[in-house]
């Protein structure tokens, strides 16, 4: 993984890994987390503007960087009725680098594993500085109705997916009467 | 209603009047004002234990040893003496007869607590039907507690805490169920509430409310753990399933094992290294999701709201741990939740409290308060004998006083809700009661507040320790508001005028019969019994 923004990122999640070799994470400059807070505020204003259907977010307390969403589990999916919450973790160097997603309810998805994490390329190496998170939202809405066997996390139910997609749903739609409401 | 206040007329009266219909019952109740515990023996001379309680049937008086690890059970019976002569009411009674052992006998004494364990002598519940009786030992409390996996920090905890299930009858322990380095508040049966043969038992340092069935043969029964999980097969669920291979293969069960074998549980498998919300949790926050997405039907009033009340507080949500439970019904829990610093903490002015109504037959979380909720001041206020619902089904016990149910007690807590000076105060207040204690009044009917009016402060019907006055407790009819029907009077005869202020009395008082007992312990003195009953 290259940094893209010249400042040693020592692990995604912003702070993470100071333990590591005696390597102390500097403070960031004032004014860098001033245009940060000002660039989540504006995806914050934006997203509260133009909220995207079922999907919802906002900061954890008074803490800008650490945000809580839930999703609405789409109809017609076999997460319909579940509310799924997930956790946002603005890294310090962001836009430059994505957010860190992970789901904080059990789901049965292919593309999300057995602690949460979510395998999405936008939040990977498809990040672009130019997507908000609005854009992350939808597409994480998108791959829940939609899920993507071919880059699974999970691959014996992306196997069962491709398989036997009734069994899978069943499976998926008891899991999330189970776990998601 | 009587028309005399003599005994013979109500006798009389009672032949020839037919009270208004279903109201036989209040009618005889009447005739307690008669029938009173006036006359005392002071200072009796009995056995040194800590008396617990009458049980609710007036079958057994339950006491512990005072090294807390025997339990001794005595049958009351009543006085009998004979006396030489005519005339003998007007004797004193005789000496020979001023026993402990003339009021009771004892029917056996079995060791419940080993060497490093001692009886909690605040837990006892007992199930009337079959006349089993719950007891707990526990070994010693430490508040340096190694942090363990799924535990939460914070909290004490205590090696091992046991629950026992003993036929009262004849002291035959039925069963036992040990939870292990795990925290339950054992004081006054906090942790503890029993429904018919429902228990649970609120498992504070795992965050878990463990649901025991007490079946006919006597054996406690795992029903359900609410906590991480809501069903009791979602774990076999989650495992069954190829998602969870990975963690399986990871975990290292042999730290937990103890633990797991003995609370009968298996979850910290599937739970390591994961940060899932638990299931009351993610059920709660979905709740509260939905209420407040539901309110609002415009989307960008909508977000805001959520960004504000829901958001914003995420994590104050995320933090709250559940305190103490009971049941409402059988499928119907009352749960209270509060931060880790605030349940040990008598006082919930600072930490905030709320409660929820689950229903564990479908996980749903049925509503939702916070402490301050006049909405759920008005359910208590009106509803309080729902609150109460395990104790009230015998016939004695349906007739504990409430301001649900008795137009005095109500009168008493408008008085102090007009007094106080902030109505959500008040509330906070009152809510700390909730959710109720399981079996903690007696049902005497000299507590009865349709038929005597008494100094709450000095006693009531809920069962606990209080400081003595050096005066007696005078107990006078609620109808005629000038007759002094008996009084009782804790401590040695002649005693109270030598000024040692700590004083501690407890009062345990018959179901049904004009019997009570009470104790008085003085620091570094004695413990003075009295035994309080009619002549």
């Amino acid at each position: 993984m290259s940094s893209s923004t010249g400042l040693p990122s020592s692990g995604v999640g912003g702070g993470g890994g100071n333990g590591d070799g005696g390597w102390v994470q500097p403070f960031p400059s004032k004014t860098s987390v001033q245009t940060l807070g000002k660039r989540i505020q504006k995806e914050m204003l934006e997203l509260n503007a133009d909220p995207p259907a079922g999907c919802s977010a906002g900061p954890k307390g008074d803490n800008l960087f650490h945000w809580v969403s839930t999703m609405i589990g789409p109809q017609g999916s076999p997460y319909e009725g579940g509310i799924f919450f997930l956790d946002i973790v603005f890294p310090q160097n962001y836009p430059f680098r994505p957010p860190q997603v992970t789901f904080k309810t059990r789901i049965f998805h292919c593309n999300v594993d057995s602690t949460g994490n979510l395998n999405l390329d936008i939040l990977k190496d498809g990040w672009s500085p130019a997507l908000t998170i609005s854009n992350v939202l939808l597409t994480i809405k998108a791959i829940i109705t939609n899920p993507d066997p071919y880059k699974p996390l999970v691959s014996s139910i992306a196997c069962l997916y491709l398989t036997d997609r009734a069994k899978h749903d069943e499976i998926a739609a008891e899991w999330t009467m189970r776990f998601a409401r | 209603m009587f028309r005399s206040n003599n005994l013979a007329a109500r006798v009389f009266e009672r032949q020839i009047l037919t009270p208004r219909p279903g109201t036989s019952v209040n009618l005889v109740r009447h005739f307690y004002e008669n029938l009173v515990p006036s006359c005392t023996i002071y200072d009796i001379d009995c056995p040194d234990h800590s008396f617990r309680k009458f049980t609710d049937d007036g079958q057994y008086l339950v006491s512990f040893s005072r090294n807390h690890q025997d339990l001794i059970v005595y049958r009351p019976t009543w006085l009998s003496f004979s006396c030489k002569g005519e005339d003998c009411d007007a004797h004193s009674l005789p000496q020979k007869a001023k026993r402990f052992d003339s009021f009771f006998t004892q029917l056996y004494c079995v060791s419940l607590a080993s060497s490093n364990e001692f009886i909690c002598k605040d837990l006892f519940l007992y199930m009337e039907t079959h006349q089993f009786g719950l007891f707990a030992t526990s070994t010693a409390q430490s508040h340096e507690a190694p942090t363990t996996e799924g535990a939460i920090e914070g909290l004490p905890s205590i090696e091992k805490i046991t629950f026992y299930l003993v036929r009262l009858e004849d002291g035959v322990i039925l069963d036992e169920k040990a939870f292990c380095n795990d925290f339950v508040n054992l004081a006054q049966s906090m942790g503890v509430f029993l429904y018919e043969d429902l228990l649970c038992i609120m498992s504070l340092r795992y965050q878990t409310i463990h649901i025991l069935q007490i079946r006919d043969s006597g054996n406690l029964v795992y029903v359900r753990n609410i906590g991480i999980f809501c069903r009791e097969d979602d774990e076999l669920f989650i495992n069954s399933h190829a998602q969870s291979m990975g963690i399986l293969d990871k975990s290292k069960p042999d730290d937990s094992s103890d633990r797991q074998v003995a609370n009968g549980v298996l979850q910290l498998q599937v739970t390591q290294g994961t940060s899932f919300l638990s299931g009351i949790k993610q059920r709660l926050l979905s709740f509260i999701f939905c209420k407040i997405w539901n309110e609002e039907a415009d989307p960008t009033l909508r977000v805001q709201h959520l960004k504000k009340k829901f958001y914003f507080h995420f994590q104050d949500y995320v933090d709250l741990i559940m305190w103490k439970v009971q049941f409402l019904d059988r499928h119907h829990l009352l749960i209270k939740f509060g931060s880790v610093d605030g349940g040990v903490a008598r006082s919930t002015d600072q930490h905030p409290a709320f409660f929820a109504v689950y229903n564990m037959e479908t996980t749903d979380i049925v509503a939702f308060y916070q402490n301050s909720s006049e909405e759920l001041y008005s359910l208590f206020e009106q509803f309080y004998d729902h609150f109460h619902a395990n104790s009230r089904n015998s016939l004695h016990t349906s007739f504990i006083s409430s301001h649900s149910n008795n137009i005095h007690a109500l009168d008493q807590l408008w008085c102090i809700k007009n007094k106080a000076n902030s109505i959500s105060q008040f509330v906070k207040k009152m809510m700390t009661s909730l959710p109720c204690t399981c079996q903690s009044q007696s049902p005497s009917p000299y507590f009865d507040l349709s038929l005597f009016r008494y100094d709450e402060k000095l006693i009531s019907a809920t069962v606990r320790h209080r400081h003595s006055t050096e005066h007696p407790i005078k107990f006078i009819s609620r109808r005629q508001p000038n007759m002094l029907k008996f009084k009782i009077k804790p401590g040695p005869e002649a005693g109270g005028s030598d000024g040692r202020p700590k004083r501690i009395s407890s009062f345990l008082f018959h179901p049904y019969l004009p019997f009570a007992l009470s104790i008085q312990q003085t620091y570094m003195q004695p413990t003075v019994v009295n035994i309080h009953f009619r002549r």
